[in-house]
């Protein structure tokens, strides 16, 4: 869809990536995410040992200059599977925001676009939706249908699309109401075309905004999820389920439970510094602070 | 009407209906007009008395939610356009028929290039692609004098001025060569020395191309420089069609007199001006007969009666729907 690529590919992302660059907190947030991902795709490389080797003889061992985390309760290297966690929590968090950001996305704008009653029963759904707490829709769904890799994206974007669906249709109710929407009805286009081409740029970086502050939300749940043991299941390395692990052992080998806990905060906190300077470049009453 | 098969698009006994508070009330009523290739006729009249109402009934976009055209016709090269589903009327608008609308500043997509936008017309109604819709693009912008156009493609809308904004606009009505323009007030948000650009601009483009041009507009002064026949409206009913010239200088309904003695002259001093006394009657409270009757210095107890637009006897072209007047040019004739 050559069509979607240029009408997305320029003003959005091009303002979004201006505003990014502009503002401190928000480049400060980026590098943060940037670097994160980078070691979270290059751990096979980065790693020094395999995440799932172990090692009786170095069972709770501290820091050291082979293992700088130390290592944990099968003797397996801590910073090894740090890295080799990043890859499973960013796994699941962005594919489950991305599927909540098409969802979302498209119901919200189809709601607001269409209104009336389709509008309200979609809503009134989305409300639904909203009223549970995430982590209580992430037992349920787990619970019910079993802790795979699936079901806790399903989990999480089931939790995600009501907000994505929100934040999509408030400004479609308003440009849906500019003359460029009807000058396209006069130019013959459907309003399928009008929704996507025309109107999507418009909500898009309301969109995006949102979806850097829910990418931190996501990890959060998935951590959750994982620590009580409903998430990515051991032996695969994962930052909760490794501060569930640490956790029993908290106050003999402290650093098994710490690092992986610091790994979740700078990850959320870069994702939120991204988020919140993403939202002030985009918001023209913010500007020019 | 009888040749209505020959024209561009004839307007006939058009009416449309808007619901106000659950009741049905006419917005315009019986609206008859055709435009002939090469010609602009202009609708004018002040703001509310169904000029873009008929623009909208004549593209079939009137909001469903509450209006809809209760009668009449609207045929596009002989034929009607008013039975045709929605998937129809698409391949029609921007293509056969295409709109320039009031304000440059918002009808343009602000975060789409304007490039961008002129090719998408072109796109979707012809087998254009790609690069070939890119390359027309690029020649219509030029073709409308937009300053370094191939330069300037990929800039978004904000980075123009209105009147370049409107010579886009203008591009991208003209994309598919449509048979006829509606330009709704295309010169009301402009500057003195633009508006007589873009009037240029438009009167040439039809002269080259042979498309009929409805031109709306309240501002008499644009109607004498660009119209070759003028419809007058008020409060949703057409009163006085005619050629321009012999409406500027005979106009026969009592409303076009007031009208063109309202016009502020340089020649002339303030104290001629001749307000219209009263107001237009809100669309709830509609007489049945003449519309304009309550405000008319010549009103005989027959105008509770709707006049019909008939042909003056001196000149069929000249149509006029008033009892007093078309009667007594009738009589002189």
């Amino acid at each position: 869809m050559s069509v979607i690529a240029v009408a997305t590919g320029r003003g959005a992302w091009a303002r979004l990536g201006a505003g990014i660059r502009h503002h401190k907190m928000a480049s400060f947030g980026a590098g943060i995410v940037i670097l994160m991902v980078l070691s979270a795709l290059l751990a096979p490389w980065l790693a020094p040992h395999d995440p799932l080797e172990q090692d009786v003889l170095l069972r709770l061992a501290s820091p050291s200059a082979d293992f700088p985390l130390g290592n944990d309760s099968f003797g397996r290297d801590i910073l090894a599977r740090i890295l080799w966690g990043g890859r499973v929590s960013l796994y699941v968090s962005t594919l489950s925001v991305l599927i909540a950001i098409f969802v979302g996305g498209a119901l919200g704008i189809l709601a607001g676009y269409i209104g009336g009653l389709f509008d309200r029963v979609l809503m009134a759904a989305m409300d639904v939706l909203l009223s549970f707490p995430t982590l209580v829709m992430g037992l349920l769904v787990v619970a019910m249908m079993g802790p795979t890799v699936g079901n806790l994206i399903l989990a999480i974007t089931l939790t995600a699309v009501a907000p994505f669906a929100r934040i999509a249709r408030a400004p479609t109710l308003t440009v849906k109401e500019r003359d460029f929407v009807e000058a396209g009805r006069a130019l013959g286009f459907s309003h399928l075309r009008i929704m996507v081409v025309h109107i999507l740029p418009n909500v898009l970086d309301d969109i995006l905004v949102m979806g850097a502050l829910w990418l931190a939300t996501a990890i959060r749940t998935e951590a959750s999820l994982s620590f009580i043991g409903l998430g990515v299941r051991p032996p695969t390395a994962s930052w909760g389920g490794m501060i569930r692990e640490g956790f029993e052992n908290i106050l003999d080998a402290p650093w098994l439970a710490i690092f992986p806990s610091i790994a979740i905060l700078v990850v959320m906190f870069g994702l939120n510094m991204l988020g919140d300077g993403l939202r002030d470049t985009s918001d023209p009453r913010l500007r020019h602070e | 009407m009888s040749e209505a098969g020959e024209l561009p698009l004839a307007v006939d006994g058009l009416t449309t209906a808007f619901r106000v508070e659950g009741r049905w009330y006419d917005a315009i009523r019986d609206v008859s007009f055709s435009v002939a290739r090469n010609e602009t006729l202009a609708l004018v009249g002040e703001s509310g008395c169904g000029k873009s109402i008929t623009a909208l009934s004549i593209m079939g976009l009137v909001p469903k939610a509450n209006g809809r055209i209760t009668a009449g016709r609207v045929l596009l090269d002989g034929r009607d356009l008013v039975p045709l589903d929605e998937t129809e009327m698409e391949k029609i608008r921007g293509n056969a028929i295409s709109m320039i609308f009031q304000e440059p500043m918002t009808s343009l997509n602000p975060v789409l290039p304007i490039g961008f936008q002129v090719a998408e017309a072109l796109r979707y109604h012809t087998a254009l692609t790609g690069e070939a819709a890119r390359a027309r693009a690029l020649a219509l912008l030029e073709h409308v004098k937009v300053p370094s156009a191939a330069r300037r493609f990929d800039d978004y809308p904000h980075q123009f001025s209105g009147g370049m904004r409107q010579r886009v606009m203008i591009a991208i009505a003209l994309a598919c060569s449509p048979q006829i323009i509606l330009a709704d007030e295309p010169t009301t948000a402009l500057d003195v020395t633009i508006q007589a650009q873009v009037l240029a601009l438009l009167a040439e483009l039809k002269s080259e191309t042979g498309m009929a041009m409805i031109f709306i507009t309240h501002n008499l002064g644009v109607v004498a420089s660009i119209a070759d026949r003028v419809a007058v409206m008020y409060a949703g009913d057409l009163i006085e069609i005619a050629p321009v010239e012999e409406l500027f200088e005979h106009p026969m309904h009592p409303y076009t007199e007031a009208l063109l003695s309202s016009i502020p002259r340089v020649d002339r001093d303030a104290g001629d001006l001749k307000p219209i006394a009263g107001q237009v009657p809100p669309i709830t409270a509609m007489p049945s007969g003449c519309r304009y009757a309550d405000r008319c210095p010549l009103r005989v107890p027959r105008c509770a009666t709707m006049p019909p637009l008939v042909g003056l006897a001196v000149d069929p072209n000249h149509q006029v729907r008033c009892w007093v007047r078309a009667a007594d040019e009738s009589v002189s004739a």
